[in-house]
């Protein structure tokens, strides 16, 4: 029978303990360095990670009156939140989230009986309509975090800041070791449905989570072409499940779609009976890609109808000529110096269709 | 907080630091009861009173029993402890659970009645902690034990840090007579602690989740036929991970406890090399194992009732120990598979006589082979959402879907692979020594070589790691 009064002792493994652990201590100690120098050499810079975390930090920062943005990576990109300030008389929140769908984001702030402030949502179509996997669950997984996030979770992030700040091979996403273990070029069997790979790291990002595009990718060369070629399959729909009959799969997508529509009206109806504002920005797309989105995402069945049925103004680039003529190096995103200029030209657009009238401060 | 964060690093840091730099015991007693209950209290520091409340009333109820003097009385006191423990095990954890079936249950008698939702938060670790403080009156109840006069001690038992979510289950049997001599600090249990808490982060941070998790999650989570290959290796990852996620924790607990001068029994010892499932069992999560054999098994009967009553008796076990893990029916599932894998054997062990050849080693890892095979289908139900999922699984594992799905990668399956086979050669040339003595055996580089390799690994995995899985249970 177990003894229930026992004096159990551990045997303690015969070592040189103290040597030993000197001699690992330092070894670590030089791998990390050796570690360090390289990504550096790589190109890698110390950068902030984009995790849910920071993002509740962000989400914290979300007063009444607040301007936020919510969507995809462009608007992360492409917004100088310096330049909205300026123009906006407000520092923005920045919540938009890399790869993610706004609506949950759009749907917490609609259900915050305390905002009633002005929201910023970037469309693009394929992620807005999503209507499950990866873009969806990011940003549920944020919204969450930011709901439920322990004190234990909070001071962990508190203490990465720092380290994030000062070792570049802290970034995640990228060099972590299932990212390197990713890119061993190993060959699928040709009927596998494996999820296309992530785009390469090709940005900073700072506390207030303003992404900035890595100079490396701004010019043409392996990074930049890496990040184009992502985008692709990234943006082609994956074929229909096998086990579902095609018919019935493409109702219930039609259906999401359409709860969708319904639902972001809900939300807007929402906000706006508390007195909130809210527009749809669709940012600069180029190349490829924009071929790509407009094929599969027609404007006239995606941000036409959205616009329309929700009664939210709607900043499509291409209507403007002075925010069309920027080129996005990548084909998804402007470069750290092209996003102030883009951010300074879109403000008077914002401003009408925010209806604000008074002075921007200088 | 977690082993694998930032938080506990710091919190680790200071409570040791305070811990070792106090001369007082009642000091450093009192130390490690405040840190235990800011630990438990970082997620959600209402729960911190519930799990007071339970080990109080525990320890009240212990000081009743002490004091009685019939059998009778003591066994009031205890049925009070059994019954206000399992209540609150019940409510919250299972509270819905039962609502559902009694709903289940109208609806087949053609009563249509939808039971309200009850909106509760499951507090973390409260199967463990549970079980900790139970263990106290049972042992009291059983005579093993006197009760404990310090409220203090008996609420540090129960809440040590280390053990506290997600296990050892200590009983306080094991512990309490550790909180009456300090301990004196000894530097090669303070280095060897550190060492075993390399060695749980490993296992949990870089094998768990950053290996084997992502094959398991994406074939368990698939809702349509998958081919054979897939099938096994998310099955076969998702034993890799839910070994490696737990071993892993109650190793670093292990470890942090042996910082700060404690001792904790094993929670595994190699079970992937177990021959037959009673060997499983002596092997996989031995303080749950335990428990249940000495709280329930032997109450029942054990197998002094004969083998038939035996046969049963391992069933019931196995049906609480699946509940145990969590309220759904596919836990039950597996509970009830181990039960009547242990029964099948106990059968098969009382109509083959032994003999010499049945110990050559061919026969042993053949044995083996298959007990390690029995394991894998009755994993399918533990991880599975629902028995959707888990038939359609194990369809995929004999290959009875005619138009199957490919989803894995070449090079998530040749991890998986990796793994398992270095998973399952660790157990096979450990099964019959411990971990100490393999460690006493080997050179001093190649202990400090595998150290750096563990440290240098986690470092390198980084911010990339979840939950521990058993939190949930």
């Amino acid at each position: 029978m177990h003894s229930s009064t026992s004096n159990f002792n551990r045997p303690i493994p015969r070592q040189p303990w103290r040597g030993m652990t000197v001699a690992v201590a330092v070894g670590i100690l030089i791998a990390v360095t050796c570690w360090e120098v390289y990504c550096r050499s790589l190109g890698y810079e110390p950068t902030l990670n984009d995790t849910s975390d920071l993002w509740t930090e962000a989400r914290r920062r979300v007063q009444p009156e607040s301007i936020v943005i919510v969507g995809d990576s462009r608007p992360w990109f492409d917004l100088d939140l310096d330049e909205l300030e300026r123009g906006l008389m407000k520092r923005p929140v920045q919540l938009a989230q890399a790869g993610s769908c706004a609506f949950p984001v759009l749907e917490d702030l609609a259900n915050d009986q305390q905002f009633h402030g002005t929201i910023i949502c970037s469309i693009v179509p394929r992620l807005f309509f999503a209507p499950a996997g990866p873009p969806l669950e990011e940003s549920q997984k944020a919204v969450q975090r930011y709901h439920g996030q322990t004190w234990a979770q909070r001071v962990s992030h508190e203490l990465s800041v720092p380290l994030e700040r000062s070792f570049a091979f802290l970034k995640q996403q990228e060099l972590t070791l299932p990212d390197l273990l990713n890119d061993i070029p190993i060959p699928n069997r040709p009927y596998a449905q494996v999820p296309p790979p992530l785009p390469p790291y090709f940005c900073s990002v700072d506390r207030e989570r303003r992404a900035r595009m890595v100079e490396q990718c701004v010019r043409p060369g392996r990074l930049q072409t890496r990040v184009k070629n992502g985008w692709a399959a990234l943006f082609t729909p994956p074929p229909p499940p096998t086990y579902v009959p095609t018919a019935a799969f493409v109702a219930k997508m039609q259906k999401a779609v359409a709860d969708r529509f319904r639902n972001t009206g809900i939300c807007v109806d929402k906000l706006r009976a508390r007195g909130g504002k809210i527009v749809f920005v669709r940012f600069p797309v180029t190349g490829q890609l924009k071929k790509l989105e407009d094929e599969q995402t027609p404007r006239a069945q995606t941000w036409e109808p959205l616009v329309q049925q929700t009664h939210v103004p709607g900043i499509y680039f291409e209507d403007f000529p002075d925010l069309a003529s920027f080129d996005c190096p990548e084909w998804s995103h402007l470069s750290a110096g092209d996003s102030v200029e883009f951010t300074k030209r879109l403000v008077p657009h914002l401003r009408q269709a925010l209806q604000i009238n008074s002075v921007a401060v200088k | 907080m977690l082993f694998n964060s930032l938080t506990f690093i710091a919190f680790f840091a200071i409570v040791l630091s305070l811990y070792w730099s106090m001369r007082s015991w009642n000091g450093r007693k009192n130390l490690l009861l405040v840190a235990s209950y800011l630990f438990y209290g970082a997620w959600n520091p209402p729960f911190a009173a519930l799990l007071f409340s339970t080990t109080a009333l525990d320890f009240y109820l212990g000081r009743k029993m002490g004091r009685v003097k019939t059998p009778a009385e003591r066994r009031v006191w205890l049925w009070i402890s059994v019954a206000v423990n399992l209540s609150m095990l019940g409510f919250f954890k299972y509270g819905n659970f039962l609502l559902e079936n009694f709903q289940w249950v109208l609806a087949r008698g053609g009563i249509q009645y939808k039971p309200p939702h009850l909106d509760v938060f499951l507090p973390i670790g409260i199967s463990f902690y549970t079980f900790h403080s139970l263990s106290y009156t049972l042992d009291i109840y059983r005579g093993v034990m006197q009760p404990t006069r310090s409220l203090r001690d008996f609420t540090l038992a129960v809440s040590f840090f280390p053990q506290l979510v997600a296990g050892p289950i200590v009983r306080a049997g094991d512990f309490l007579p550790q909180l009456e001599k300090p301990p004196q600090p000894q530097t090669g249990r303070f280095l060897w602690g550190l060492l075993l808490m390399t060695l749980g982060l490993f296992e949990k941070v870089v094998l768990a989740d950053s290996l084997l998790s992502g094959s398991a999650d994406r074939v368990f989570g698939y809702r349509g036929p998958l081919m054979a290959l897939d099938s096994w290796t998310g099955v076969v990852a998702f034993a890799g991970q839910i070994f490696c996620d737990f071993a892993g924790y109650s190793t670093c607990a292990i470890g942090a406890a042996l910082c700060l001068g404690f001792h904790l029994k094993d929670n595994f010892r190699f079970p992937y090399a177990a021959i037959g499932f009673s060997d499983f069992w002596r092997r996989w999560h031995i303080s749950l194992s335990t428990f249940l054999r000495d709280y329930l098994y032997i109450p029942l009967g054990g197998n002094r009732r004969g083998p038939a009553r035996a046969m049963i008796n391992l069933i019931i076990v196995m049906f609480i120990g699946g509940l145990w893990h969590g309220a759904a029916w596919t836990f039950v599932a597996w509970g009830l598979l181990h039960g009547s894998y242990l029964a099948i054997e106990r059968l098969i062990k009382a109509v083959v006589r032994p003999a010499p050849w049945m110990n050559s080693f061919g026969i042993q890892l053949l044995i083996g082979a298959i007990t390690y095979f029995a394991v894998l289908v009755a994993w399918v139900y533990f991880r599975a959402s629902d028995f959707g999922t888990a038939s359609r699984l194990i369809g995929g594992m004999f290959g009875a879907h005619s138009r199957p799905d490919a989803i894995l990668s070449t090079r998530e399956i040749l991890q998986v692979a990796l793994v398992t086979i270095g998973l399952l050669i660790a157990h096979w040339s450990m099964r019959e020594t411990s971990i100490e003595a393999v460690v006493q055996r080997l050179p001093r580089w190649v202990v400090g070589g595998a150290w750096f390799l563990m440290a240098g690994a986690i470092i390198l995995t980084q911010g990339s790691s979840n939950a521990f899985i058993y939190f949930q249970f």
